[in-house]
């Protein structure tokens, strides 16, 4: 631990800490542009300039330092300032304030000042420090550089003018994704970011790499922008949920941005041992089925060969009727590694204690391609929950969840299944699909109108991520929070909330008020989950042993 | 009147010089085999840094010391011979490419033997096509004489010495920008430190040398030290206690252009004075010396004021100058001094590598000012700030009193001193190329206001008479070293 004076504050921080982060930790802002705590630092912005004192307490060094790539260590007690600090900082100094206020200047000699048309504004470092840090007006008179408006790829444009150079996005591509596809060109006042072109202008290699949609959110200006949000909101008028990715097993920590009528935007959030700052596009773009137009709203059942809207209370009876007069061993029920815990849970105690079959099986997303990049990997199995949902299932018997074609063999031969989807866009193999017709009387629960809905007799319409509470498990372990943000459309609930309901009408007694109540079961009856409350795992998440 | 003292030139003229044989003829690797045979390579270290060797590229930073924080324990370590020679007003190192290749690699031997380096490469600017093709031969011939590859001479060193030739970039002069061009990056300066002494090329300790400077090696080693210190004066570091002696030995490759009779390159002496060096280049062509740029484009200009100042490191750090890479650049009356400043704005406004903001934006800022002065589109409005002078503390400050000025030229010296304060040597930028921008807007300004304030008032250029054009020292800062009492004395 090094022994530091920033400003008037005695802090202590972690050899190797740069001052930027070191301030931070105690609420002091340094200012900062090109620096990413992701990335590496070139220090070319020189927004963190600051006021260092090696030599003596007395006299700062003669040049300031840049905060950035300034790190603190322990000196040895010759070296100590005033006989106990290992450095001395000042972020608050007149000359410190003022190398801010011409750096700003100098940012702001070309920038267009578009901000009530920039998508950036009000979460653009440039609008937050100018307004912190800069000059209120501008002595710049000259006819100001005005480079091209340009696509860059599928879902990022980049509007030059009012880049800043801070090159985060060129790193990212360097050493994140590890695709290089971003450069400068020119030089000097007339740098541009930009991909490789031909002479004549045309793209050699677009900017379409699965973690591409990072450079946006790293972006400290409104330069790159995405597509898929642009124009769409302002963004103080969304609200912000912290969740968890469900577009793969990796389980990315993520902000949900959503306003009333649906999600609007996710954005990655910092988890050390998981994805870090990033996330990859599939996950970053994959929401829209959230918001699509054809979800389930309400309960279908098949009437003459088609599938008709119907009242809950005629389905679940439906759905009782047909459970009644079979037996236990002829009913297979299947839970969903879209599911959370939670839902997974409830669904193998109404197996278990209410329909007392034995016959559990798994349904997910089929496995799609591993993407691997120096520093981020996209895992192949497209589930989020397919740890947690094969734990949770197989917890209370000891048995094996049924997988594969296993699994598929065992629904060819009951006479009632209950499945539960969630699944957006699955296509159905032929085994699957034959399988599933041979059924007697499927109940399906879904989002959409899918390929499986299609061949139920009921369909009960369940909800995604964004509109329940619980817990997912990620491949390597962590156990993650994802939290509602809007309400289901129509009369859709969270799939155990179906359960609990199916279970009652068959005299189950499963009894759970919100999900964290089934979270503190799945801690006292699933083996490895005893840390795994709500309360524990909060936004950091929880290891499993 | 000075005589030339020809040491680096004195075999430049000879035919065919640049053949290994006729360069061999005139003591040519003599100075190589001598030191591979009587010496060390500490001893060469130490010659080195005895004799006071100052880097000629452009900072004055003293080769010995420099050599002295390349750590010893890592491998490989590498010299890198800085040839881009790309500071406006400089043209000295291109004589000895194109005519004396071999005693560059005279001096890179010496040099690698020295640090123990086998690996050297010459960064030479783009331009010399001429320059890169006699040192290619040279080299080649070099390789067939033993003098290069393995087992050099028997000493069990290999050096090998690969030209490199750049893509005409000014920043590539500066050593970081230069070894990120080397390394086939865009040409921009690193953040230092570390310095490349500790972490160069590929992240290797690398010594990075102008050709000048490795040039004066042969002629350390072969003639002595005593023999070197006994060129060009050395000063008393009064600043010090006891004063240390600060050193500006040995000869100087001046290269002096603009309005002289005889432009062209003379080795001197150091210290030989500005007047002293405009005599030995033929004479003043015109009337009056109006301003000397004394160390290429960046260096800030001296006025006929301060002729007498003497050209050497520590003279014209005092004068609030630099000697730089020694590219003189006389103006006589006719000259006006806001086009110059125009003229190398442009320039600069070119060449910034745009990496780090206060340059990218703020060199083209200040040419667009410089422009509009010039244009005679400078604001006639006028503002009232502090006017700084000499206190009643005999230092420079706050007097109390305020000035009008221009709002164009206060703006102008506000703009550029954002880049890099000349007052207090501070720049925000990465490298020195802040101050190179500032450095001559500011002194310009400052000790030729008249014609500036002429320009805005007039709206069209209005050359001055030099009496006229001319701040005296006792009002200008630029001038404040001249007017506080030296801290450096003769030794």
């Amino acid at each position: 631990m090094a022994f530091i004076k920033l400003n008037d504050l005695e802090i202590e921080v972690e050899d190797g800490t740069n001052i930027v982060e070191a301030a931070r930790q105690h609420g002091i802002e340094v200012p900062h542009y090109c620096y990413h705590p992701g990335l590496s630092r070139p220090a070319n912005c020189r927004m963190c300039l600051i006021d260092l004192y090696l030599r003596s307490s007395e006299m700062p060094e003669r040049q300031l330092a840049t905060g950035c790539t300034t790190t603190v260590r322990s000196a040895p007690p010759e070296r100590k300032l005033d006989g106990k600090y290992d450095v001395i900082v000042r972020t608050d100094s007149p000359r410190v304030i003022k190398a801010r206020e011409d750096i700003l200047e100098f940012l702001l000699v070309h920038h267009p000042l578009d901000c009530a048309v920039c998508d950036q504004a009000g979460e653009c470092d440039l609008q937050d420090f100018s307004y912190r840090h800069g000059h209120d007006k501008s002595r710049y008179l000259e006819v100001k550089n005005v480079p091209p408006k340009k696509d860059l790829g599928p879902d990022i444009l980049l509007y030059s003018t009012r880049c800043i150079v801070c090159t985060r996005c060129i790193r990212f591509c360097d050493e994140v994704s590890g695709s290089g596809e971003l450069g400068l060109i020119n030089r000097g006042s007339h740098d541009e970011i930009d991909i490789p072109r031909s002479h004549e202008g045309v793209p050699i290699q677009l900017l379409d790499n699965k973690l591409a949609g990072n450079v946006v959110d790293i972006c400290p200006v409104g330069a790159l922008i995405s597509k898929d949000f642009l124009f769409k909101s302002r963004p103080w008028f969304m609200k912000k949920q912290n969740s968890i990715c469900s577009g793969c097993s990796v389980g990315c920590n993520i902000t949900v941005e959503y306003k009333e009528d649906g999600l609007y935007r996710i954005k990655p959030r910092f988890h050390e041992d998981i994805n870090q700052h990033w996330m990859c596009d599939d996950g970053r773009l994959g929401y829209h089925y959230v918001n699509s137009d054809d979800r389930l709203q309400l309960p279908l059942k098949r009437v003459d060969g088609e599938l008709a809207t119907t009242q809950w209370s005629d389905a679940l009876s439906l759905i009782t009727e047909r459970i009644s007069e079979v037996e236990a061993e002829e009913i297979v029920v299947i839970g969903s590694a879209q599911g959370t815990n939670e839902d997974n849970y409830v669904l193998q105690q109404f197996a278990h204690d209410v329909l007392k079959t034995t016959q559990l099986g798994l349904f997910g997303q089929q496995p799609g391609e591993e993407h691997k990049f120096p520093q981020f990997t996209i895992e192949a199995d497209k589930n989020p929950n397919t740890a947690g949902a094969r734990t949770v299932l197989g917890s209370a018997n000891g048995n094996t969840v049924l997988e594969g074609d296993a699994l598929w063999e065992k629904v060819a031969d009951a006479k009632v299944v209950y499945l539960i989807s969630g699944v957006p866009e699955r296509s159905l193999e032929s085994t699957e699909k034959e399988a599933l017709e041979k059924v007697n009387f499927l109940i399906v629960q879904d989002i959409l109108h899918s390929e499986v809905a299609e061949l139920a007799d009921v369909v009960l319409p369940g909800t995604t991520f964004a509109e329940k509470d619980g817990t997912f498990t990620n491949s390597t372990g962590w156990v993650q929070r994802i939290r509602k943000t809007i309400d289901p459309p129509g009369e859709a609930q969270a799939d155990w909330e179906i359960t609990q309901q199916l279970a009652k009408q068959l005299g189950g007694e499963i009894d759970y008020h919100f999900a964290g109540e089934i979270a503190i079961a799945i801690s006292e009856n699933v083996q490895g989950y005893d840390d795994a409350t709500h309360q524990n795992i909060g936004d950091a998440g929880v290891k499993l042993d | 009147m000075v005589q030339e003292r020809r040491i680096l030139y004195e075999h430049l003229d000879v035919p065919n010089i640049n053949t290994f044989d006729v360069f061999r003829q005139h003591e040519g690797y003599t100075r190589f085999e001598k030191t591979i045979a009587e010496y060390q390579p500490e001893d060469i270290a130490k010659m080195v840094m005895d004799s006071g060797l100052k880097g000629r590229g452009g900072a004055g930073f003293s080769t010995g010391l420099k050599w002295s924080f390349v750590p010893r324990d890592i491998e490989p370590r590498y010299l890198c011979c800085n040839a881009d020679e790309s500071e406006p007003g400089t043209f000295s190192n291109r004589y000895v490419l194109e005519k004396n290749p071999h005693l560059l690699i005279e001096g890179i031997l010496i040099c690698c033997y020295a640090m123990g380096i086998e690996t050297t490469y010459v960064y030479i600017r783009g331009e010399f096509t001429l320059g890169k093709k006699m040192l290619d031969a040279a080299i080649k011939e070099a390789y067939e004489q033993g003098y290069l590859g393995e087992n050099v001479r028997d000493t069990g060193l290999n050096i090998n010495i690969y030209t490199h030739p750049g893509a005409g970039a000014y920043i590539c002069g500066e050593e970081t920008g230069l070894i990120e061009s080397l390394e086939g990056k865009r040409g921009q300066p690193r953040n230092k430190p570390p310095f490349p002494a500790v972490e160069g090329v590929f992240m290797k300790p690398t010594v990075v040398q102008n050709v000048e400077t490795l040039c004066n090696l042969p002629f350390i080693v072969g003639n002595g030290v005593d023999w070197y210190t006994k060129m060009g004066p050395t000063y008393a570091d009064m600043r010090n206690d006891p004063p240390t002696p600060d050193p500006n030995t040995g000869t100087k490759l001046y290269c002096i252009s603009g309005d002289v009779n005889e432009p062209g390159v003379y080795e001197l002496d150091l210290g030989l004075t500005c007047s002293e060096l405009i005599e030995v280049a033929g004479g003043l062509r015109g009337e009056e010396v109006k301003a000397v740029i004394p160390g290429g484009s960046s260096a800030p200009i001296l006025t006929h004021y301060e002729l007498d100042t003497r050209l050497d490191f520590t003279s014209l750090t005092l004068a609030k100058s630099m000697l730089g890479s020694g590219g003189i650049i006389v103006m006589n009356e006719t000259r006006n001094i806001v086009d110059c400043l125009l003229n190398i704005m442009k320039f600069y406004a070119h060449e910034s590598c745009g990496q780090c903001t206060p340059c990218r934006w703020g060199t083209p800022w200040v040419r667009d000012i410089v422009q509009r002065i010039a244009d005679g589109e400078g604001r006639q409005t006028t503002i009232t700030r502090p006017k700084f002078g000499i206190t009643e503390s005999g230092r420079w400050g706050d007097t109390g009193e305020t000035e009008e000025v221009y709002e164009d030229l206060d703006l102008l010296e506000n703009v550029a001193n954002n880049i890099a304060n000349v007052d207090t040597m501070t720049w925000n930028t990465i490298c020195v190329f802040g101050i190179a921008v500032s450095w001559p807007a500011v002194s310009y300004l400052r000790k030729f206001r008249p014609e500036f304030e002429a320009a805005i008032r007039e709206g069209k250029l209005v050359t001055l008479p030099v009496a006229e054009a001319t701040v005296p020292p006792e009002e200008n800062y630029a001038y404040q070293q001249r007017i506080i009492p030296k801290e450096f004395a003769d030794l």
